[in-house]
């Protein structure tokens, strides 16, 4: 990995792009007591209040630093465990028990983010700054139409988060990697791949192949980044067709990634519930399975792998999706640029 | 739990709550060959159950299309 101070872009990038959604947790991480997780760069806290609403703000008191999570959640706010200080949901401190009417007193002085749950999943805007309202989250058809089922898978990988991407971005490793697996036992070893691009983003695409192996990928920008591809299911799998996997990924650090998995079928009725059931009493281990292959490589990987490599035509998706990743880095550079207040000449 | 987490999370059971039994372990077996025998319709795999097993819990072991729905709308809920 290039280092941080040589290229900005780079640390944009191994933080997290801003004013982004990303999934940051499974929504059972979270219950009243306040929870601390670093994710993007920063540590924040989050907690519920009794009627189950989510708040997050900065782990980070405004007094003196100390962790906010290790504090006493109050409903909308939590009073630090260091000094006592409340700090609202909204960044606003409420009171200064030490120093009763000081300043400190009714300041926004605690970043604070949007936090919803979709889908067994607990997504932040990432915002640069605190903002009223954030845009809406917006999630593929298959995490959002009744017509498909779902289950979300979430692990932490010891690797970038843009491993995890460029691993996805490559489908020509199932015929490789997974070739023991349960469903990608097909398709050539070769194969063309191209780009298409889409509204939301692009496809990466073998040509002349589909609903062999796992033949496409696609990528997507909602306002949160989300990937995309189906893999098809042995004839054990009953009908309903392929199988969804929506994937998104957030860094931890710059060596660790949470890794978000929904695997979803578009099925109604008994075929449904049949899934669910199979789903749960087995397929999930076979699916976990094919999942720890990929780990398994991406962690043995070293963190600079990717500044030497050779890249070949099966490899041109993660080329096309690192440099638009570059670019909306260089693009965010260019708006805290415009933002910063100008320097004394 | 307000500690940085230390390990990283793998944990490879998510969707169910609990260890299958014996009888969910045989009936997942028997689904699966249906299906790998292109049995795809309700009727047939019900007929398949009741040829091969496990018995239905109900109705003194008896499949009906009904009650093969009722007990996947429990095991998937
Ligand atoms: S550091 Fe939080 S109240 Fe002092
Ligand atoms: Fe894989």
């Amino acid at each position: 990995m290039r280092t941080i101070a040589n290229d900005p872009v780079e640390a944009v990038l191994a933080a997290g792009l801003k004013d982004l959604w990303y999934p940051i947790c499974p929504s059972e991480f979270v219950a009243e007591r306040p929870v601390s997780l670093r994710r993007l760069g920063k540590k924040f806290v989050l907690w519920r209040e009794a009627s189950g609403k989510l708040h997050a703000l900065e782990d980070h008191c405004p007094h003196r630093g100390a962790p906010l999570s290790m504090g006493i959640a109050m409903g909308d706010r939590i009073a630090c465990g260091y000094h006592g200080v409340q700090v609202r949901f909204d960044g606003v401190v409420t009171s200064v028990p030490g120093s009763p009417g000081c300043k400190l007193e009714g300041a926004k002085a605690t970043r604070s983010f949007h936090v919803q749950e979709a889908c067994g999943a607990i997504f932040l805007y990432n915002s640069t700054v605190n903002v009223d309202q954030p845009p809406p989250l917006r999630l593929p058809e298959e995490l959002t139409s009744d017509e498909y089922s779902h289950f979300l898978c979430y692990t932490e990988w010891k690797g970038g988060y843009r491993y995890v991407t460029d691993n996805v971005m490559d489908p020509m490793h199932g015929t490789f990697l997974h070739k023991q697996s349960h469903s990608m036992a097909e398709g050539d070893n070769t194969a063309t791949f191209r780009v298409r691009e889409t509204d939301l983003g692009f496809v990466f695409e073998k040509e002349g192949q589909r609903g062999v192996n796992f033949d496409w990928t696609e990528w997507a920008d909602t306002g949160l980044h989300w990937m995309r591809l189906a893999i098809p299911y042995p004839k054990t799998g009953g009908p309903g067709g392929s199988f969804f996997i929506i994937g998104s990924y957030t860094p931890i650090t710059d060596n660790v990634a949470a890794v978000f998995h929904w695997r979803c079928r578009k099925l109604s009725g008994w075929q449904r519930d049949t899934w669910r059931f199979l789903y749960r009493n087995r397929l999930e281990a076979r699916h976990w399975t094919v999942l720890e292959q990929d780990r398994v490589v991406l962690e043995m990987m070293e963190p600079d792998a990717n500044q030497r490599e050779m890249l070949y035509q099966h490899d041109m998706g993660l080329v096309r999706w690192r440099r638009h990743m570059r670019n909306l880095a260089k693009e965010q550079l260019e708006r805290e640029d415009a933002a910063a207040p100008t320097k004394a000449a | 739990m307000s500690e940085l987490r230390q390990e990283v999370y793998l944990n490879p059971h998510q969707a169910r709550r609990r260890p299958p039994t014996p009888y969910e372990d045989l009936l997942g077996d028997s689904i699966e060959r249906a299906f790998a025998a292109g049995i795809h319709d309700l009727e047939g795999l019900v007929a398949h159950l009741n040829r091969t097993g496990p018995g239905c819990l109900q109705n003194e072991g008896v499949w009906t299309e009904a009650l093969y729905q009722e007990e996947m709308t429990r095991l998937a809920a």
